[in-house]
């Protein structure tokens, strides 16, 4: 019993990360605007089409990701992109760039995460269906 | 003290001088004091949309340059009392006059206007900045084409930056059957984007196209749709709850119909 606790809080602490930075974002980016920062972004907002979000870190968007995103910046492969709506004009991922297939509107009715998946760019439904 | 409202767009020719023209119109049409400004530098229309070309003695830089008194600067318009405008200079470029002088300039018009409406230039250079400067309120125009809202949304940026807060917008050109279609961006789509407070939407209407060259308003055309739409916009202006017009063609007609279960 003891013994699952603590396997359990040293499980919980890995899964913590406190020594990193995040800014929160309370507005929406728009067109022309750019938003770089050395650490995780949350945006409590849109970031509109001409838009670009860098962090070297995650990027969360609470709410509409229809701009330009970069997360892991400095080549953090473990970065990830999550947002309600996820219509970026363009992912990037460390040095993964995605792009929607041409002719097809990226559509997504339900929050959706990006991350690198066997060296691959995978968007999955956020918190994943099961 | 009066209202110093810029029109602005990002873009250009998707009616930022039509709209000011007609805003200004149908201000002075119920009764209000208007200045209309032309901060189109080097470029200037607003003066050969009203059909006032011929009367500019003096224009915007003749006044910050201190080389004639306001007054004299002011046309007063053909049709109605209370409109005036401030002509721009032909001759020069944007450099000839600075934020600050317009500042200058919008706060004494406002002391002597109801409403003093500015017609910005298209891009967000020295022109733009000039415009926005000594305006207390913004009305961001566009047209539903995706080049056009995206230029607004850069716009709304950048005059929320420069403490211009809450723009309202205003939707032109619009084309319902197109819409209807699904060949044009929808109102919901834009307005999903830019995230403002809608003041009004303007149908595509050749009756604009007609009175412009004509050196006249559509406001003061009674029948015309686009007429009718900057009257509402007019009325929401002045602080008017206004329904939306309907876009729909057929109008009148098609509700009866409608109505009467023939569908």
């Amino acid at each position: 019993m003891d013994d699952r606790r603590r396997n359990t809080g040293r499980q919980m602490l890995d899964e913590i990360e406190g020594d990193e930075n995040t800014i929160l974002i309370r507005r929406t980016l728009r067109s022309g605007q750019k938003f770089y920062y050395n650490g995780n972004v949350v945006v409590m907002g849109d970031v509109n089409p001409g838009a670009e979000v860098v962090a070297t870190g995650n990027v969360i968007v609470m709410g509409q990701m229809r701009g330009m995103v970069h997360a892991g910046a400095e080549g953090d492969e473990s970065a990830t992109v999550m947002a309600f709506r996820l219509q970026p004009t363009q992912l990037r991922i460390a040095n993964h760039i995605t792009r929607p297939p041409d002719g097809e509107v990226a559509d997504s009715s339900a929050p959706e995460i990006a991350r690198i998946k066997n060296g691959v760019v995978t968007i999955e439904n956020y918190p994943a269906r099961t | 003290m009066g209202e110093v409202i810029v029109v602005t767009s990002g873009k250009g020719g998707v009616g930022k001088t039509t709209t000011t023209a007609n805003l200004g119109t149908g201000l002075a049409q119920l009764g209000y004091k208007v200045a209309l400004v032309d901060a189109d530098i080097g470029l200037r229309n607003l003066d050969v949309v009203l059909g006032l070309e011929n009367r500019i003695v003096y224009d915007i830089t003749d006044v910050t340059g201190g080389h004639c008194r306001l007054r004299q600067a002011l046309i007063k318009d053909k049709r109605y009392e209370g409109l005036f405008l401030l002509p721009a200079a032909q001759t020069k470029d944007k450099t000839a006059v600075s934020p600050d002088q317009m500042k200058v300039l919008c706060g004494d018009l406002s002391q002597e206007f109801d409403y003093v409406i500015i017609d910005c230039p298209a891009g967000i250079e020295q022109g733009f900045r000039n415009a926005i400067a000594g305006a207390d309120k913004a009305i961001v125009v566009t047209t539903p084409e995706v080049s056009a809202v995206r230029d607004a949304d850069r716009i709304i940026g950048l005059l929320e930056a420069a403490e211009l807060r809450e723009p309202k917008l205003i939707i032109n050109r619009v084309r319902q059957k197109m819409v209807a279609a699904g060949d044009m961006m929808n109102i919901d789509d834009i307005i999903d984007i830019l995230a403002i407070d809608l003041l009004g939407v303007v149908p595509e209407d050749e009756m604009v196209i007609i009175t412009t060259n004509r050196g006249e308003a559509v406001i003061q055309d009674d029948r015309s749709r686009s007429g009718m739409a900057f009257r509402n916009i007019v009325r929401r202006i002045t602080g008017e709850q206004v329904p939306l017009l309907n876009l729909e063609e057929g109008g009148l007609f098609s509700k009866i119909r409608r109505f009467i279960g023939l569908k």
